[in-house]
C-alpha cells in the first residue's frame, strides 16, 4: 500500500485505515525500514534517527489495534448493522443487548478514529523524515561530487605542467644536439678541405689549428642522455578524505549538548535525585554520561581540592544518582555519546537533594487542650528553607484515623498548633528545601484532655534533682557544692523550679501531690521572675505555701509578700491548680476533697509558667494531662 | 399554705419578690423573700437557703448584700425568710434584740411559752421548703444553705444535723460554739431549758464532732474587725478545730479590716453564691 495514500485518505478514509489495521504493523515495520520512524510519542522520549533499537515500545502499543470479533472492523458498518438489526430484535433484553452493542462499537469507532490519527501523525513523520534524509544524502553526494572533481581537475593541472616542462627539456636537448651536429659537419667539412689542399705550405699551415680545433671538438662531450624521464610522475591519489565523506553518508553526526532539566518536585530523597535531561530531536545517542559533584559553599573557587566528580554512563534521558549527602546542592551536567563522537556538555545544573528529617524534641512539646506547642531539632547542619508539621487526628487506641492536615512554610524549629479539645493527635514534622519535604520525623502523640508540660531543668535550683521521668523533685539534705550555685537561669534562694506551660491564653490545670509533711510553694510565675527571691514574695509570683508549725498545718497563699489568713481543716495533699487567663483567676483545690481553696485575681499581662518549690527536704510530683474537673472554672 | 405576694421588682434579669403566708409551725403569718433568677422561667433551679443574721427581716439579705447578680448568673433561686415569728404576743417577745423577735436562732424551742411559735428550724427545714416546692420552679433535690452571725449558725446546723439535705453549706461570720457563748447560752436557755445536753443538738462545733453523712464542704468567711468576734460571740476556732480533728472541709477566711455587716457580706457573696453554685450545678 502506498502511504501517501492513506494519508491523502486522511481523516474522511477512516474505513480504508481500518480494513487495513490488521496489516498495519508489518507495513509500519516495512516502511520504517529505510529512513526511519518515530511517532510524536516516541520523539519525545530518546528519538533515534538511524537505528530501530530506540523506536518506542509504547508507541507500538498504542498503535495495536485488536479487532473486535464479532463486530464488523469498519465503524460505519457497525453502525449499519445496528441500524438494521433494530427491527428484527424484540424489546427488553435484546433491547438492551443493543445497547451494549451499540455501545461496544461506538467505543471501538473511537479507538480507531484514535488509531487513525495515530497513524496519521506517523505518515507525516515518516514523509517528514524521508525528505530531510533525501536532501541530506544529495547535499552529502553532491559534496563528494564536487570533491572528486575539483580533485580531478587539480591533477589534470598537474599532469599538464610536467607535460611542458618535459616537452621543454626534450626541446632544449635537441637544439643542443643540432648545433653539435652542424659544428661537427663543419670540422669535417673543413678537415677535407685541408686534405684536399695542394699547397703543402698552405696545408702545413692550416692543419694545425684544424687539428687543433678537431682536438678541442673531441674534448667537448655531447650528451646524448635524455634529460628527462619518459615516465609521468603520477603520486598516489589520496582519496581518504573522499572516502570519509562517502563513509559519512551513513554516519550519524556527533550529538550536540543535551539539555538537562531543572529539578522537579519531589524527585530528590534524602540520599538520591533524579536527574532528567533531553536531547535535540535530530541527534543520535548511544549513551549518555552524567558527570555531578556536590556544591561546597566553603570551598574557594580555585581550590585545589575541588569535590571530586562522580560520572555515571546511562542509556536513558534520566538517571537516579545515590549515596549522595542529605539538604545538600550538586552540580549536574551531562554529555551524549554516538559512534561518531560525544557532544559538549550541557548546562550545568543545580539539583538539591532533600534535608534529613527533623528530630522532635519530646521534652520540650507542651500541650494544652487547645494546642500543643511542638519543638524539634533541625536534623541537618545546614540551614534549610522551612519546616512542615503534619498532624492527624487518632482514635484513643492509637490507630490512625482522619485527614492529616499540614502546617507549611514553619520557619523556625517550633510551631504553636491549634488543636480540637479533647483528641489526640499524632503529629509529625517534616523540613524543606527546594529539593522537597525530607522522611517524617518521628511522630509525638499529643492528648488535647489536659494541660501537659515538662520541668524546665534549666531553671531548677542545685539543691533538687529532677526524676527520669521528669515529674517528681527531690530536695535532698546532703551539702551543695560551691561551684554549683554558679549557673545562669537556676533559682538560688528557692529551691525551685519552674514548669514549661504552652503560651496559650487559655484555661490550664495540673495537679500537684505531695506528703503530708512537705513544706512547699506551688503556683506560677513570669518566666522572668527573681530567681533570688522566694517564690510569692515579688509582683511576678503567686503561689500556695505550706508551712508545718508544731501546732497545725499553716496555707498561704502569697504574692507579692502578702497572703489572706485563712484556715484549712483538711490537709490537701494532692492540689489542683487551675489557671485561667481570661477571667485572670489562679485557683487552687484540694483534689480528694473538690474543696477549693484559694483563688487569686490577677489578669496576668505576660505567660506565666507553672512554679514549684520545696522549703524543707523532701519531694513533689507534678500530675500532667488531667482534665480540668468542671468545679475548676465556675 | 396560700401564697400572698407582697412586692415584685424586677431584678438582674429575674425577680426579686416577698410573700407572706399563715406559717403552720409558727402559727403566724410569716413572710419570706424570694429571688427567681432568669433561668426559673423555663427550668427548675437549685434553691439557697439563707438565714439572716439577729434582729433582721426578710428585707436585709436582699436589700444590701447584693446576691442577685450572682444568683441570677448561676441560675440559683434564693429564698431568705424571716429571723423568728412576729406578732405572736407572747410575753416578753419584744424585750431584747438578741432573743424573741427577731432572734429565733433557727431552734425548736421546748419551753413555755415559746414552744408553741418558735420553731424556727422545722419552719426552715421542712415547711418552707415543702411550701418554695410547690409554688416555685425549683428542684427540690437540689438545696444549699448559707446564712450570717445566727443565721450562720442556723445554716451550719441545719446542714450538720441533716446530712445530704443541703448540698453545700457556707457562712458569714456564724456563731460557730453558742453553747459557749452569751448569745447562745441565753436563746438557749429561753427556749430550750437548762439541760445543756439538749443544747448540744443546736452546737454546730457539737454537731460537727458527731458528723457522720456525705461529704460537707464549709465556706465560712469572718471579718477581723469584727466587734462581736472580740467579744467571743462568734468562737469559729472551736468549730476549726473540732472539723480538723474530724477531717470535715473548711476553708475559714479572716478578712481584714471587714466588721460584722452586711458590707462585709456583700464583699465576698460572690464567693459564696459560686461556692454554692459548683454543688447545686453539678
Amino acid at each position: 500500500m502506498d502511504l501517501f495514500e492513506i494519508r491523502g485518505g486522511g481523516g474522511g478514509g477512516l474505513d480504508v485505515i481500518s480494513e487495513e489495521a490488521e496489516h498495519q504493523e508489518s507495513r509500519e515495520l516495512k516502511a520504517m525500514d529505510p529512513y526511519n520512524v518515530a511517532s510524536d510519542r516516541g520523539r519525545g522520549a530518546a528519538r533515534d534517527v538511524s537505528t530501530f533499537q530506540r523506536f518506542s515500545v509504547d508507541t507500538n502499543e498504542s498503535l495495536r489495534f485488536e479487532p473486535c470479533e464479532d463486530s464488523p472492523p469498519s465503524p460505519t458498518g457497525a453502525e449499519d448493522g445496528y441500524d438494521d438489526d433494530d427491527d428484527v430484535f424484540k424489546e427488553g433484553e435484546t433491547e438492551r443487548e443493543i445497547v451494549t452493542t451499540r455501545s461496544r462499537l461506538q467505543g471501538k469507532v473511537a479507538e480507531m478514529e484514535n488509531f487513525a490519527g495515530h497513524l496519521e501523525e506517523i505518515f507525516l513523520t515518516v514523509e517528514e523524515n524521508f525528505g530531510r534524509q533525501e536532501q541530506h544524502l544529495e547535499q552529502h553526494y553532491n559534496d563528494v561530487l564536487q570533491t572528486l572533481s575539483q580533485r580531478y581537475d587539480e591533477r589534470a593541472a598537474g599532469l599538464e605542467e610536467e607535460k611542458k616542462g618535459k616537452l621543454e627539456a626534450l626541446y632544449g636537448q635537441l637544439l643542443v644536439c643540432g648545433r653539435a651536429l652542424d659544428a661537427s659537419k663543419e670540422l669535417i667539412e673543413t678537415a677535407q678541405e685541408v686534405y684536399r689542399s695542394q699547397d703543402k705550405r698552405l696545408f702545413l699551415k692550416a692543419v694545425k689549428p684544424t687539428i687543433k680545433r678537431m682536438e678541442e671538438f673531441a674534448k667537448e662531450e655531447v650528451d646524448l642522455t635524455l634529460s628527462t624521464r619518459l615516465e609521468f610522475d603520477t603520486p598516489l591519489a589520496d582519496m581518504s578524505d573522499v572516502k570519509t565523506m562517502m563513509d559519512s553518508i551513513n554516519v550519524v553526526p556527533a550529538p550536540s549538548a543535551p539539555v538537562i532539566n531543572p529539578q522537579m518536585p519531589n524527585s530528590a530523597s534524602q540520599t538520591s535525585l533524579r536527574v532528567c535531561w533531553s536531547l535535540f530531536s535530530d541527534d543520535t545517542v548511544e549513551s549518555y554520561e552524567l558527570y555531578y559533584r556536590p556544591v561546597l559553599e566553603d570551598t574557594p573557587a580555585d581550590s585545589t581540592c575541588a569535590p571530586y566528580v562522580n560520572r555515571v554512563k546511562v542509556k536513558e534521558t534520566h538517571c537516579t544518582v545515590t549515596d549522595l549527602l542529605p539538604n545538600a546542592q550538586y552540580e549536574l551536567w551531562v554529555t551524549a555519546t554516538n559512534t561518531t563522537g560525544i557532544s559538549p556538555a550541557s548546562e550545568r545544573a543545580l539539583y538539591m537533594t532533600v534535608p534529613s528529617p527533623p528530630v522532635i524534641k519530646r521534652r520540650e512539646c507542651t500541650s494544652c487542650p487547645e494546642a500543643a506547642m511542638i519543638r524539634w531539632e533541625s536534623g541537618n547542619t545546614n540551614p534549610v528553607d522551612s519546616y512542615t508539621v503534619e498532624l492527624s487526628e487518632t482514635s484513643t487506641d492509637g490507630t490512625a484515623g482522619g485527614v492529616t492536615e499540614s502546617i507549611v512554610a514553619v520557619p523556625t524549629c517550633q510551631c504553636l498548633i491549634q488543636l480540637q479539645t479533647g483528641r489526640r493527635y499524632l503529629i509529625a514534622v517534616r523540613a524543606v528545601n527546594i529539593g522537597g519535604p525530607s522522611d517524617k520525623s518521628d511522630v509525638i502523640t499529643v492528648s488535647t484532655t489536659g494541660t501537659f508540660f515538662h520541668l524546665l531543668e534549666d531553671t531548677a535550683h542545685p539543691c533538687l534533682s529532677i526524676s527520669e521521668d521528669g515529674f517528681t523533685m527531690f530536695y535532698g539534705d546532703e551539702e551543695l557544692p560551691i561551684s554549683a550555685m554558679a549557673l545562669d537561669d537556676t533559682f538560688t534562694r528557692c529551691v525551685a523550679v519552674l514548669g514549661d506551660l504552652i503560651p496559650v491564653r487559655g484555661r490550664h490545670y495540673w495537679e500537684v501531690e505531695v506528703d503530708d509533711g512537705t513544706e512547699f510553694r506551688i503556683g506560677v510565675s513570669y518566666e522572668d521572675t527573681e530567681r533570688n527571691s522566694f517564690l510569692g514574695a515579688n509582683k511576678t509570683s503567686w503561689c500556695m505555701r505550706h508551712i508545718l508549725s508544731p501546732s497545725r498545718h499553716k496555707y498561704e497563699f502569697l504574692h507579692n509578700g502578702w497572703s489572706p489568713d485563712l484556715r484549712i481543716t483538711v490537709n490537701p495533699v494532692r492540689i489542683g491548680v487551675a489557671l485561667d487567663y481570661e477571667r485572670g483567676t489562679l485557683s487552687f483545690f484540694n483534689v480528694a476533697l473538690e474543696q477549693h481553696l484559694h483563688t487569686f485575681h490577677c489578669h496576668f499581662q505576660n505567660y506565666v509558667h507553672p512554679c514549684f518549690s520545696l522549703d524543707n527536704p523532701g519531694a513533689l510530683t507534678v500530675h500532667n494531662s488531667i482534665e480540668a474537673p468542671e468545679y475548676t472554672f465556675i | 399554705m396560700a401564697l400572698t405576694q407582697v412586692s415584685s421588682n424586677k431584678c438582674a434579669g429575674g425577680f426579686q419578690k416577698v410573700f407572706e403566708h399563715d406559717s403552720t409551725e409558727l402559727k403566724c403569718k410569716m413572710k419570706f423573700a424570694v429571688y427567681l433568677p432568669p433561668q426559673a422561667e423555663t427550668d427548675k433551679c437549685p434553691v439557697l437557703y439563707w438565714l439572716s443574721g439577729l434582729t433582721c427581716t426578710e428585707q436585709n439579705v436582699i436589700t444590701k448584700a447584693g446576691s442577685q447578680l450572682a444568683a441570677a448568673e448561676h441560675g440559683i433561686i434564693v429564698v431568705a425568710p424571716d429571723t423568728s415569728p412576729r406578732g405572736c404576743n407572747i410575753e416578753g417577745e419584744d424585750e431584747s434584740w438578741d432573743f424573741g423577735t427577731g432572734a429565733g436562732f433557727y431552734v425548736d424551742a421546748t419551753q413555755d411559752p415559746w414552744k408553741t411559735n418558735y420553731r424556727m428550724y422545722s419552719y426552715v427545714t421542712e415547711e418552707l421548703p415543702k411550701l418554695i416546692n410547690a409554688n416555685f420552679p425549683s428542684d427540690p433535690d437540689r438545696m444549699s444553705i448559707s446564712g450570717h452571725s445566727m443565721g450562720g449558725h442556723g445554716a451550719l446546723v441545719c446542714a450538720l444535723k441533716n446530712p445530704g439535705k443541703y448540698k453545700a453549706v457556707s457562712a458569714f461570720s456564724p456563731i460557730c460554739n453558742p453553747m459557749q457563748c452569751p448569745w447562745g447560752q441565753k436563746a438557749f436557755a429561753g427556749y430550750l431549758g437548762s439541760d445543756r445536753s439538749t443544747w448540744e443538738a443546736y452546737d454546730a462545733t457539737v454537731l460537727a464532732g458527731a458528723y457522720s453523712g456525705p461529704q460537707l464542704d464549709i465556706l465560712i468567711d469572718q471579718g477581723r474587725d469584727d466587734q462581736f468576734l472580740s467579744a467571743s460571740q462568734l468562737l469559729p476556732d472551736n468549730l476549726i478545730a473540732v472539723c480538723s480533728e474530724k477531717k470535715i472541709p473548711v476553708v475559714f477566711r479572716l478578712q481584714p479590716g471587714y466588721d460584722h455587716s452586711y458590707f462585709f457580706i456583700y464583699s465576698f457573696m460572690n464567693d459564696h453564691i459560686k461556692h454554692h453554685a459548683k454543688y447545686l450545678n453539678a
